[in-house]
């Protein structure tokens, strides 16, 4: 019962999210210092002290090659922001989903999200938008973006056919339009005479952070905080969600608008995430579940406990990914699995996890 | 408050539930809904607290048109103690109880001192400050009924409904619920299965049989053999109990 209580009450909640935080800047820092590239940790330290401070502390006098500024700064720097994102945008969405079905079982992807995005990306690669310059070249994060999309509206319109959008009805038509569109991929495929297309479209499908970069941190910097400092404050909201329809009208709320915009939010933030990060699994599923068994099913509390340990785990997956096997990056959707399952099997085990509780 | 629902007609799918229903509950009136399994009890209810919207008619909670007022507005007034649901998340029991704080808060109000009061108080009527911290998924049925009547408390209504409140509890805890409405003396309508509860809690009934009142009035002028067999289709022999001095039934087939 004790170790229940910690994150829970008053003081000690504040000083858990204190030690997050810390926890977060140190392996960011650790992160950005490993890599294939090796690069004592003193010079990291004045690469990143130097641009972080504007050239006020920490000098580059020390640094033994240009090439290792670039790596730091143009490399590893954008992909450690990708990492924290991602992981905060995954559990964010996971966290919401579940309490939108009602259903422990829900994550980012579970209404039709990665199927679409999967249709939309096996079709780029394998079909393409044609030779034109700019499709081509985002080809393959723009059609898992507008697969995503696609494939939640689709999801939305089902379940509201016929009265009110309810959770059931939101599973089942999840996995319908999932199911559809996860049959078209495979017609794709099976009629693709192309074996390092499908190659690459399962590639993708496993995850990855490797196509981080500068340019396109802004866009999603934008979208996953938006969403987050949405959601912080929707604490309300999502606490009756976990009561179901008939209570939450009598505590004022009417839920199946709050649902629909809900799941807007989390489509376009994950359609985001998918577009650039491909499939990391897991993360949106377990994340809010530790967190439950850390923090309480309180959204007020639950909501900045699961953003900022996605984001700590998401990054701890991608140092892993890359000193694992040496001169080797292993997909990041293998090691969330790999990390996240036995941790979701101990607390279910040993802590007799119920859920919050 | 006074509740007042007139003309009431509710179709679900193309059937016609209640027929032109009107219901009267004075103020700080304990009133009961009798009636067999599935002759509308619930989904008059439900319209009345605006989960359902009737096909005619009106609600009025004194001067507040329910049907034509916000969800939240209505929730500021009207409390609920529905039958017992399931949930697939836990809370504690005082969270739970905060729950029914949302209809007076702003959506970025965060709970202040006020409200944890509000929730003790609660707790205390409810029997409950020893399970605050507990959750509530391991609470028995009983227990859990009462941190719903908790939260419904916390809500500050000015007007209960109960429906169906005391399914599946023990005899305890069916009087130490329905006691525990009937001391906070504020407007009650509420659907009950069991006649000798009905006839000790309520200051007025409405028998109900296929969507119409079959009978209304005081609980000895509408529990009488003759409606009840009318009712249940069952034999029914009423008679005052000699310990209670209650009405009591003695029922066969």
């Amino acid at each position: 019962m004790k170790s229940k209580e910690i994150g829970r009450t008053g003081n000690i909640y504040y000083v858990v999210i204190f030690l997050l935080i810390g926890a977060i800047i140190l392996s960011a820092v650790y992160s950005v210092s490993i890599g294939q590239v090796n690069i004592p940790f003193k010079q990291t330290m004045d690469i990143l002290l130097h641009s972080l401070t504007n050239g006020r502390l920490g000098s580059l006098d020390q640094v033994e090659s240009e090439s290792y500024l670039n790596i730091i700064l143009q490399v590893r720097m954008p992909r450690v922001i990708y990492a924290l994102l991602i992981g905060m945008g995954l559990s964010l969405c996971g966290t919401v989903m579940q309490a939108v079905v009602q259903n422990p079982l829900a994550d980012p992807y579970i209404l039709g999200i990665s199927s679409g995005a999967s249709l939309g990306a096996t079709f780029a690669i394998l079909v393409g938008f044609g030779s034109g310059a700019f499709l081509s070249q985002f080809g393959v994060a723009f059609g898992a973006f507008v697969g995503a999309i696609f494939a939640s509206i689709a999801v939305l319109v089902l379940s509201s056919i016929g009265g009110k959008a309810t959770s059931v009805k939101l599973v089942l038509s999840g996995v319908v339009l999932g199911a559809l569109c996860s049959s078209f991929s495979s017609l794709i495929i099976f009629f693709a005479n192309n074996a390092e297309g499908i190659k690459s479209v399962t590639f993708w499908s496993m995850g990855s952070l490797a196509s981080s970069s500068w340019d396109r941190t802004p866009i999603m910097a934008v979208i996953v905080l938006l969403g987050c400092g949405m959601f912080l404050f929707q604490h309300r909201v999502l606490n009756t969600m976990l009561l179901g329809d008939e209570s939450a009208i009598t505590l004022g709320i009417n839920l199946s608008a709050f649902r629909k915009l809900y799941m807007v939010i989390t489509a376009l933030i994950t359609g985001t995430m998918v577009a650039y990060a491909g499939m990391i699994g897991f993360v949106g599923l377990i994340i809010p579940h530790i967190s439950r068994g850390i923090f309480g099913a309180d959204h007020k509390r639950l909501v900045p406990g699961a953003l900022l340990l996605g984001g700590l785990f998401l990054i701890w997956a991608d140092i892993l990914s890359r000193i694992l096997i040496h001169n080797v990056e292993l997909p990041i959707g293998i090691i969330t699995s790999v990390i996240g399952s036995p941790l979701f099997i101990y607390m279910i085990v040993k802590k007799g996890y119920n859920f919050g509780g | 408050m006074e509740l007042v629902a007139k003309e009431m007609e509710i179709r679900i799918g193309k059937k016609e539930i209640i027929k032109n229903m009107s219901i009267h509950v004075k103020k700080q009136q304990f009133v009961g809904l009798i009636g067999p399994n599935g002759c509308g009890k619930s989904t008059l209810l439900k319209s009345i607290y605006k989960s359902l919207t009737p096909h005619k008619g009106s609600v009025f909670l004194d001067e507040v048109d329910v049907l034509k007022t916000s969800e939240k507005k209505v929730s500021q007034r009207l409390g609920v103690v529905g039958q017992f649901n399931e949930m697939n998340f836990d809370l504690t029991v005082q969270q739970m109880v905060m729950l029914g704080r949302t209809p007076h808060k702003k959506m970025l109000e965060s709970d202040n001192q006020e409200d944890f009061q509000i929730v003790e108080e609660a707790l205390v009527r409810t029997n409950l400050i020893d399970y605050k911290n507990r959750s509530f998924l391991s609470l028995s049925g009983g227990e859990k009924q009462r941190v719903i009547l908790a939260r419904t408390i916390a809500q500050q209504p000015k007007f209960m409904i109960l429906d169906e409140p005391t399914n599946h509890l023990d005899i305890r805890y069916q009087i130490e619920i329905l006691s525990c409405v009937k001391s906070l003396n504020i407007g009650v309508l509420a659907a009950l299965h069991d006649l000798e509860m009905a006839a000790h809690y309520c200051d007025y009934i409405y028998a109900i049989k296929n969507g119409e009142v079959y009978a209304h009035g005081t609980p000895n002028e509408v529990l009488t053999s003759e409606t009840i067999e009318a009712l249940y289709q069952i034999k029914c022999q009423t008679y005052i109990n000699p310990v209670t001095k209650n009405l009591g039934f003695a029922f066969g087939l």
